[in-house]
């Protein structure tokens, strides 16, 4: 599944165009916002929930700090919906000074400040490395949730919809919908996903449906275009089907995916799912799962996209930002943020196309917990699907 | 007009400091209920209803539970030996956050929780049970959550009112009073005590009700998910990144603090028809019956070994990072998440200003009403002081933070700190008007008498015998501000970081051993907090 040429090509713009044929002075006025970042304190807010994100970014505050002399500071938040309110808030009341720089967002959050004109650039076609990024292999670096990003969020890394578990307690983990249905039949009770609208669940939710409906190509379109109770049916035959041999016989849902990890790190559950593909290798790591620990993907696919940094259009250190983001998709950076040992988040970089310079930030260390066979990614069905879905889900099984 | 010079005095401070940021919130919450849009999503909505439902019936259910089991403890003890053990040791119980409690619990009674280990430890279960403990269709686990800390808290309340050497005094000569007429100690309780000291607690009461209606972040830990309560729907919408959802968010709040004001009033108007008949029929007749102190003292004890429980695994919690089942301790023990916490002194160094000011600001504002303003004009306070606690405070602090935009308060201390106040004014107001309120006029006379001028008789008479109700009051204040998350993530916009912003963010991750050490440190100063009025506040006159 190909997001169409047209989709593509708006989406791109100039946005890849313009570091392949660069304009005269390009690497001047790049020289010269180095030289205004220089001094600056860029105000990250990014989301803290995990040790490693934090020792990431506390390093990547290091090196910018080193290298061009700006400061990082790193505001711990717990949902980036809460930065969207905010930088609304700022605006609509004419503060020029916002309290946000740069923002680590995706998806309706995106959507949202981008709909609302809350964000700075375009910015991120300029930044020199993004010349590495992946655009063609890797389509979601440009289209955040079958929204064009327009330049307006530089991305950082990428995601894929993955199940984990404990490889003594599961011989063969399920392949597909279908054989989980089958693997929920044999372990009554012991397999979940958290209630949609979680982020998560909604998910999961999306990947009933990319299995069960007729035509994939339906999920390209705006959903209000196509009749969307025919094309969920098969979904909540597969969900009802699936639901009478979930935990408590699907009558009750964690709220979280932190719910579900926890459940399966205690024993109760016998899987739990992740966006992070590399989240049950760190794990392992931390000490939180054994190494016995095992984690896959549906054969077929599974949704996959990418999270970005973005600017807010009251940022007052736009060029310490561009600097930093500029910085975050360095071969290096993006290499020590894949290191399973270090964070494990996927990079958007094309490294087959980097020098053997460059790709020595790439190791290639195999680890408990790490994804055996990686399946193809799967793009987000048209935002226009999600509240739809989350209703129908409501109003099936939420009462 | 000097009375009336004299009541504006008194209005002058909290108005600029209190009502007018309060204020502010409120007309942003008044503007988002003009969304009709928001009103018709809202009740399109397929849970509205079970999730109304299950609110009020968990809040109401939590409240009745707690009330009577509070009251039992408390007949039974009062005047005893464990008397004044009793009253210390739920100033510790008090302490520790409802979050925090409900964590260390939740791992109690999971099916995969100590509990069920330690039973399949010697059944031989090989895989946890499939019991439905955490999260059940009816909210009862989240019930008693609250019931096990809402007891504590009304015996604090209770306590703090009976060390009041004015009630004390009456107490005791009506005790006497109906022991002559050969009621024991029960009956007195029940037609005497009980009728005289719940008029004084009917605020808190009906903070207990609003809490248990309307609590989040216990909801999302232990409570029904299909449907959940109305107010993790409501919390869901508000914190969505689409305005539409916000605004169906407003609605809702304002659906549920209309529904709980009306069923406060209807209970006031139905209270005057039935309650006579009803409280008749439980004390007709005359009693010997005497006080439960057995059962008393072993409900005390059963919530002494639960608190201690949950203290001991939110411990080993905190350094356990695999404990699966059927471990009886964690596999893995590491210290890394006390470490995240020990890297900066910051968070700890806001909270305690932060709690200290506002605790301070908070009492001086009272008692400068209090002394101020007619008695007449409380119930108009008082009205603010709920709206204050029973909105969300999302709500609220969301429409101070479009105020305080205008004077660049966002980002800053005294921001910080008067969205800290919002909030712990209004406890602190609620819990001190009883008993200021109370106080007996004639004391006044006869320190006048005395030839002691207006202060001296506020500060070597009346506030020392109010000492306990002072105390009791600014203990609460400082847990009420060390535990702020909306409003300070909101107001210090990233700037200015405190105890439980740096906790929830670090544990959005659904790390244990990071929840646990943060409900351990939010925990502290509370303690400290409590266990320093219990001391304070016995050493009265």
């Amino acid at each position: 599944m190909k997001l169409s040429r047209r989709d593509l090509a708006k989406a791109a713009g100039t946005a890849v165009l313009l570091p392949l044929f660069p304009r005269a002075g390009f690497a001047a006025d790049w020289v010269a916002l180095e030289a205004e970042a220089k001094g600056q304190t860029v105000y990250f807010n990014a989301w803290a929930g995990s040790e490693p994100i934090n020792a990431y970014i506390a390093w990547a505050a290091e090196q910018v700090k080193a290298r061009y002399g700006v400061t990082l500071e790193h505001v711990k938040i717990a949902d980036a919906a809460e930065v969207v309110r905010r930088v609304r808030d700022e605006v609509k009341a004419g503060r020029a000074e916002g309290s946000t720089d740069l923002v680590w967002i995706n998806g309706e959050n995106f959507r949202a400040m981008k709909a609302e004109k809350l964000l700075f650039g375009p910015f991120a076609s300029d930044l020199p490395n993004f010349r590495y990024v992946d655009t063609e292999g890797k389509p979601t670096t440009l289209i955040d949730f079958a929204e064009a990003t327009d330049g307006l969020e530089s991305p950082w890394g990428m995601a894929q919809l993955t199940f984990f578990g404990d490889g003594a307690k599961i011989s063969a983990p399920p392949q597909s919908m279908d054989e989980l249905v089958a693997f929920a039949k044999a372990n009554p009770g012991r397999v979940t996903y958290p209630a949609p609208p979680d982020f998560h669940g909604t998910t999961f939710v999306k990947q009933a449906l990319y299995e069960s409906i007729a035509d994939q190509r339906l999920l390209r379109l705006p959903a209000d275009g196509v009749e969307f109770h025919l094309a969920v049916a098969q979904l909540f035959d597969l969900l009802d089907s699936l639901h009478p041999h979930l935990w408590r016989a699907g009558q009750q849902f964690p709220q979280s995916q932190a719910q579900l990890k926890q459940m399966l790190a205690d024993g109760e559950l016998l899987m739990a799912l992740t966006f992070n593909p590399n989240e049950p290798a760190n794990l392992v790591a931390s000490g939180e799962l054994p190494v016995s620990t095992v984690a896959w993907q549906h054969k077929a696919g599974t949704i996959g996209n990418t999270h970005f940094v973005a600017i807010p259009i009251n940022s007052k250190a736009t060029a310490g930002a561009q600097v930093v983001a500029n910085f975050l998709l360095s071969p290096e950076a993006q290499g020590r943020k894949a290191d399973l040992k270090v964070w494990g988040d996927p990079t958007v970089l094309a490294t087959a196309r980097l020098s053997a310079d460059e790709t020595k930030f790439f190791g290639t260390s195999m680890v408990p917990g790490r994804v055996r066979e990686p399946a193809p990614a799967l793009p987000e069905p048209h935002g226009s699907w999600v509240p739809l879905l989350e209703s129908a889900w409501l109003e099936s099984y939420g009462t | 007009m000097k009375k009336f010079l004299n009541s504006f005095a008194g209005f002058l401070p909290l108005g600029v400091l209190w009502l007018s940021p309060l204020l502010a919130g409120l007309l942003a919450v008044l503007y988002g209920a003009l969304d009709g849009e928001a009103w018709l999503t809202l009740f399109e909505h397929p849970q509205l209803w079970p999730a109304l439902f299950l609110s009020i019936g968990t809040g109401t259910l939590s409240l009745v539970i707690s009330a009577l089991l509070a009251f039992w403890i408390v007949a039974g003890l009062y005047g005893g030996r464990l008397w004044a053990d009793c009253s210390s040791l739920v100033g510790g119980f008090l302490s520790l956050p409802h979050l925090a409690f409900a964590i260390g619990l939740g791992f109690m009674i999971t099916p995969s929780g100590f509990v069920a280990r330690v039973i399949g430890s010697l059944a031989g279960w090989a895989v946890p049970p499939q019991w439905v403990t955490t999260q059940d269709p009816y909210g009862l686990s989240l019930v008693s959550v609250l019931v096990l800390k809402e007891v504590p808290f009304l015996i604090w309340l209770i306590s703090a009112l009976l060390a009041r050497p004015d009630i004390s005094q009456t107490l005791k000569g009506h005790f006497r009073v109906s022991q002559s007429l050969g009621h024991g100690g029960a009956s007195t309780w029940l037609r005497v005590f009980i009728p005289q000291i719940l008029p004084r607690l009917k605020w808190p009461l009906l903070i207990v009700w609003f809490y248990g209606a309307s609590v989040v972040d216990v909801a999302l830990a232990i409570g029904p998910t299909q449907p959940p309560p109305l107010s993790i729907i409501i919390w869901s919408d508000l914190n969505n990144a689409d305005p539409a959802f916000n605004a169906r968010g407003t609605a809702g709040a304002l659906f549920l603090t209309a529904a709980l004001v009306a069923l406060a009033l209807a209970w006031i108007a139905l209270k005057k028809i039935f309650l006579p008949s009803i409280w008749k029929f439980f004390t007709s007749g005359p009693s010997r019956r005497r006080t439960p102190t057995m059962t008393s003292g072993l409900l005390l004890l059963f919530f002494c070994a639960v608190y201690a429980m949950v203290f001991v695994i939110l411990c080993v919690m905190s350094i356990g990072t695999l404990w699966p089942y059927p471990n009886l301790f964690p596999t893995e023990v590491r210290w890394t998440a006390w470490q995240q916490f020990a890297m900066s002194p910051a968070p700890l160094v806001n909270s305690l200003s932060l709690a200290l000011a506002s605790t301070l600001a908070a009492l001086g504002l009272a008692v400068f009403w209090l002394e101020t303003v007619p008695e007449k004009l409380d119930a108009a306070l008082l009205v603010f002081a709920i709206m204050a606690i029973a909105l969300p405070s999302l709500l609220i602090a969301d429409g101070q933070y479009l105020a305080f935009l205008r004077f660049g308060l966002n980002g800053t201390w005294p921001g910080v700190f008067l969205a800290h106040l919002t909030q712990v004014f209004a406890y602190v107001f609620i819990v001190l008007k009883g008993p200021y309120r109370a106080f007996d006029p004639r004391y006044r006379a006869v320190s006048l008498g005395l030839n002691a001028d207006n202060y001296r008789f506020l500060w070597v008479v009346k506030l020392a015998m109010l000492k306990p109700a002072l105390a009791a009051a600014a203990a609460v204040g400082v847990g009420v501000s060390i535990a702020q998350y909306v409003p300070t993530q909101l107001i210090a916009s990233g700037r200015l970081t405190t105890l439980p912003i740096e906790a929830v963010t670090l544990a959005s991750g659904g790390s244990r051993p990071l929840m646990a050490v943060f409900a351990l440190l939010l925990a502290v100063v509370p303690a400290l907090a409590f266990l320093a009025a219990a001391r304070f506040g016995r050493k009265s006159l």
